[in-house]
Order: structure tokens, then sequence, then C-alpha cells
């Protein structure tokens, strides 16, 4: 190319005052010599001046407090997310996420999630499955009892839990989603405003909620996994990704995730030694014996093997050792099907 | 049973600035949203300053765009584009969008000014300035209507000064795609103004 040509190349770029200096420089030397480019070239500088528009009249502002833009913006919309203990900081964030994704769901409530439910009835859900841990806080549920009488024997927990789930769809079948969607997010912020959210040791009392006998700390970390899968759910059926909790609080769900998990492998599972990408590592299993194999998963997907979100046999996993231990820690970690 | 050995350390990826940024927006840190202000709070002033040539105006703008940020974190994806590209792209939209109004307003006022005045003076022609901004508002609307590869390109260099090889390698394409981008949207803007929309169109003529 001859410089005629580059410099013509690099008009437009030029214009918008965007040549590097030696560029610059090229272009200005060929303009002054070079007619049929001086012509174009005052062209489009007519474009990009007309662009900047008519000098301004005003004088420059001085630059305005950062908080005068902050503080409006901050008030827009969206409450500030309430301060709690550590326990309970992952289902406060977890809230926060749901509650920013739901405005894009406007106009989308019956777009199908999981189960055989749509976004309106994930949140009814939602509403129901937090309904355990507010009753033992004492909150009052904000969808009235089922009427049907209490099955004698009683039915284990998770076909009461099945029921009430069905209970509260079918009632909140009956109202807007908006307003589902309020009552969710008003019991959450309940749940928040609780001594137990903000005090550490009123939380670490026992109770077991669920087929769980947990701290209610614990609790507060299972309302948390759950809400952010549920999201993730939405999420995905609305065609937007949800990023992880922040990775503390993931630490935290991966943490409480894996002690289940232990409970759940017994003291005689053959040991495998097991690594969360970028974590912690445990033994799971026996500890009686020598580790039989490694396996390793990454932070996301581990809990969502344990979420019931990732079939056992297609998790993406670095292992090696005895195939069968590995199995069966996938296997239980996913039979968990915490949600 | 479970027994706990030691960390080994944080070898996960490291997520891109702007994806890690999103996700504290999402879960509702607001030290994210003062993060993203200090980074980009004087890129979108600058933006909505050069189309309104109002520094009131332009607060009003940094203020709307960054409480659609912090209100609607799923409106920006992570995937799409840069933070920066959205939020000067955002800006220019709510200033171009001010500076009509604003011309609605005038016009308004004129309309007012000439039912007063039943003796109409000797008409003048219409004020360079005023022809001037019209012209202004045209161009700022043909941008925001361009191509969205054009129109990052033009952001950046526009806007956000930089060279076409920093906004090359910001987006991550070919030197010459950048260059090209920006001739192309330069003759489409030039061509708003020698072809301005028909005023009569919108009705249904």
């Amino acid at each position: 190319m001859t410089e005629h040509d580059d410099v013509r190349d690099l008009l437009a770029a030029w214009a918008f005052g965007a040549l590097d200096p030696s560029e610059d420089k090229t272009v200005r030397r060929h303009l002054a010599e070079c007619e049929t480019c001086g012509t174009e070239a005052e062209s489009l500088k007519r474009t990009i001046s007309l662009l900047d528009g008519p000098p301004s009249t005003t004088a420059p502002s001085a630059p305005a407090p950062e908080d005068g833009v902050l503080s409006a913006a901050r008030r827009t919309r969206r409450p500030a997310t309430p301060h709690v203990a550590a326990h309970a900081t992952p289902y406060a964030a977890a809230v926060a996420g749901l509650r920013a994704l739901l405005p894009e769901a406007e106009a989308r409530w019956s777009t199908p999630v999981v189960h055989d439910w749509d976004v309106h009835a994930t949140l009814a859900h939602l509403l129901a499955a937090d309904e355990p841990l507010a009753a033992r806080l004492g909150i009052a549920p904000r969808v009235p009892p089922s009427r049907t009488a209490a099955p004698t024997p009683p039915a284990p927990w998770q076909e009461a839990w099945n029921r009430r789930t069905a209970h509260v769809i079918d009632h909140e079948y009956g109202r807007t989603p908006q307003e589902s969607a309020a009552d969710w997010s008003a019991q959450a912020d309940e749940l928040l405003a609780t001594d137990e959210a903000r005090d550490p040791e009123r939380a670490a009392r026992a109770a077991e909620l669920m087929g769980m006998r947990l701290p209610i700390a614990d609790h507060f970390l299972v309302r948390a996994f759950e809400t952010w899968i549920h999201t993730d759910d939405i999420g995905r059926a609305l065609g937007l990704s949800v990023p992880p909790p922040p990775e503390a609080h993931l630490r935290q769900l991966i943490r409480l995730a894996v002690r289940v998990l232990g409970l759940a492998l017994g003291p005689t599972a053959p040991p495998v030694l097991f690594e969360v990408t970028g974590g912690d590592r445990w033994v799971l299993g026996s500890d009686a014996e020598p580790v039989r194999a490694e396996l390793a998963l990454e932070p996301v997907d581990f809990c969502l093997l344990v979420g019931g979100r990732y079939p056992p046999d297609e998790i993406p996993r670095s292992a090696s050792g005895d195939e069968d231990a590995v199995r069966n820690v996938l296997e239980r970690a996913a039979s968990l099907s915490w949600l | 049973m479970v027994v706990s050995l030691e960390s080994t350390g944080n070898t996960s990826v490291e997520p891109s600035a702007d994806a890690e940024l999103h996700r504290r927006l999402v879960y509702g840190d607001e030290s994210a949203l003062a993060e993203a202000y200090r980074a980009y709070g004087a890129l979108v002033k600058a933006v909505a300053v050069r189309v309104t040539h109002s520094p009131g105006a332009a607060e009003d703008v940094a203020q709307e765009v960054f409480a659609q940020l912090w209100s609607r974190p799923y409106a920006f994806d992570a995937d799409r584009g840069t933070l920066r590209t959205w939020l000067s792209v955002l800006a220019h939209r709510r200033a171009v969008d001010w500076v009509r109004s604003e011309a609605r307003h005038r016009k308004d006022a004129r309309a007012d000014d000439d039912a007063l005045h039943t003796i109409p003076d000797a008409a003048p022609g219409p004020d360079e300035a005023v022809v001037d901004r019209e012209r202004s508002l045209l161009l700022h609307s043909a941008l925001a209507e361009l191509p969205q590869p054009q129109r990052e390109v033009v952001h950046l260099a526009y806007f956000a000064g930089r060279t076409y090889r920093q906004a090359a390698v910001e987006l991550g394409i070919p030197e010459g795609t950048a260059k090209t981008r920006l001739r192309t949207a330069l003759r489409t803007l030039a061509e708003s103004l020698a072809d301005p929309p028909d005023p009569a169109w919108g009705q249904g003529a």
C-alpha cells in the first residue's frame, strides 16, 4: 500500500481522534500535501464537530460529590441487604440475588423451571421451603395451613414437605406472581430480622428441620443453598446465567454439604480423599483404613451435585484410585438431593 | 466420617473483573456499586456532558445509569461485552433521551410564545445554535442506532478516548476491523444528516 492508501484507511479513526501520535503525525503530513485526502478529512471532521455540538455555554462543573450520585442510585428500588451474623450472610445474599433476578421474570412467570414448576410455582415452593425454619423461629406462616387432616401415623418429613409445597403452590396460583414474590420476600426479611440471624450464640442451638438435626446457624446455610439453587434454576429457564454465590459464602455452603455428606456415608464407607478445587480437602468415609481413591470437583459442580442438579455419572471430575469408592461418594452426594 | 485436611490454596480460574463485579452486584454488595462508580463514573458523566452540554443533566444521567446497574444488574451480561461499553452506551442513550425531551419542551415553549404574540415579528431565520443543536441530536440518535459492533468501537474511540488499536485489544478484534468499523460508522452518521427522517412519515401520510 502507498502512504496515500494508508492514510485514506486511517482518516475515520483520525477524525475520531483515535490514532496514536506517530500515525497522527503521518496523517497530518500527508493531508498538507494531498488535496483529495484533505477534502475528505475536512468533511469527516465536520461530522465529528457536529457530533460535538455547539460549544458549551455553561462553565465546566465542579465535580459533584461522589455520594450524590451513588446514594441516590443506592436508594433506588432495591432494599439494602440487612446486617446479620456470618452464618446468615449467605442467606441474606441469596435473597438479594433472587430479588435481583425477579424483575427479569416479569411477563415470563409461566416459563417452565424444574419439576413441573414454572417461575411462579418455584417462588411458591421457596415460600413453603422457608416455612419450617420460620416456624421454628416463631414466624407465622403466610399461607394458611392445609385443611387436610394430618395422617396417622405421622408421615415422613419428605411427604409432609411435598404436600405443603403442593398446597402453597395451589394457593399462590390464586394470586398474582407479584403478590407471591412480595410474600416470599417479606418472609425472608422476617427470617433475617430474627435474633437467631444476628446472634451466633442463639443460632448455636440445634433444631431438627426437614429430617436434619443441625444448629440453627446451619439451617440458615441450608436456606441460602436452596435459595441459590432455585435462583439458578430460574436463571437457566430465563436464559440468564446466575453467578455463583460470593466465594466466602460458597465455601461455607460447601463445608456444610461435606459434613452432611460425611454423615450420610457413615463411618464404614471406603475412604476417599475429597477435594473441592481451590479449597479444602477432606477424607470421607472410614478413618480406620488407608484412602482408596482421590476425587476432586469444582466448587459449583459439587453444589449442583448435592442439590440434585447434576447426574453423578456426568459431573466433571478428576479422580484416581478405586472407581467403586469414587462412585459411592458421587452417588451418595447426589442422593442427598438436598432440595 | 469427615476428616478435614489442609487447604490446597486457591487454584481456581480467575474470573474476569467485570464478571466478579457483576457477581457482587447481583448478591447485593453495595461496595461493588461504589467500585463501579469509581471506575466508570467519570466516563459516564463525560459521555452525558458531551451529548447534553449540561453538567446538571449529566449528573442526573449518571444517577439513572448507576441506579439501573444497581437495581437491574441482570440487564448487564458479562458474556456480551464489557461493563465499560455497557455503561457508556446506556449513558449515551439516556443523554439522547434527555436532549430530545429538552428539545420538545423548548418547542412547546416557543409554540406558547407564538400563541401569545398575535402580531408575529419579522420571522427571524433559525438561530444557528439551534440548528447545530438539532444536527447534533440527529447524529447522536444515529449513533445510538448503530449496530452494536460499530457502536462499541465508536464509544471506546470517541467517548473513552481510546486509539483504534487500544479499542481493538479491548474488544478482542483485529486492528483492521476496528478501523473499518469506525469508517463505516462515521459514514452512517454523515448519511443521517444528509437524509434526515421525514417528519411526515410518523403521521401515516
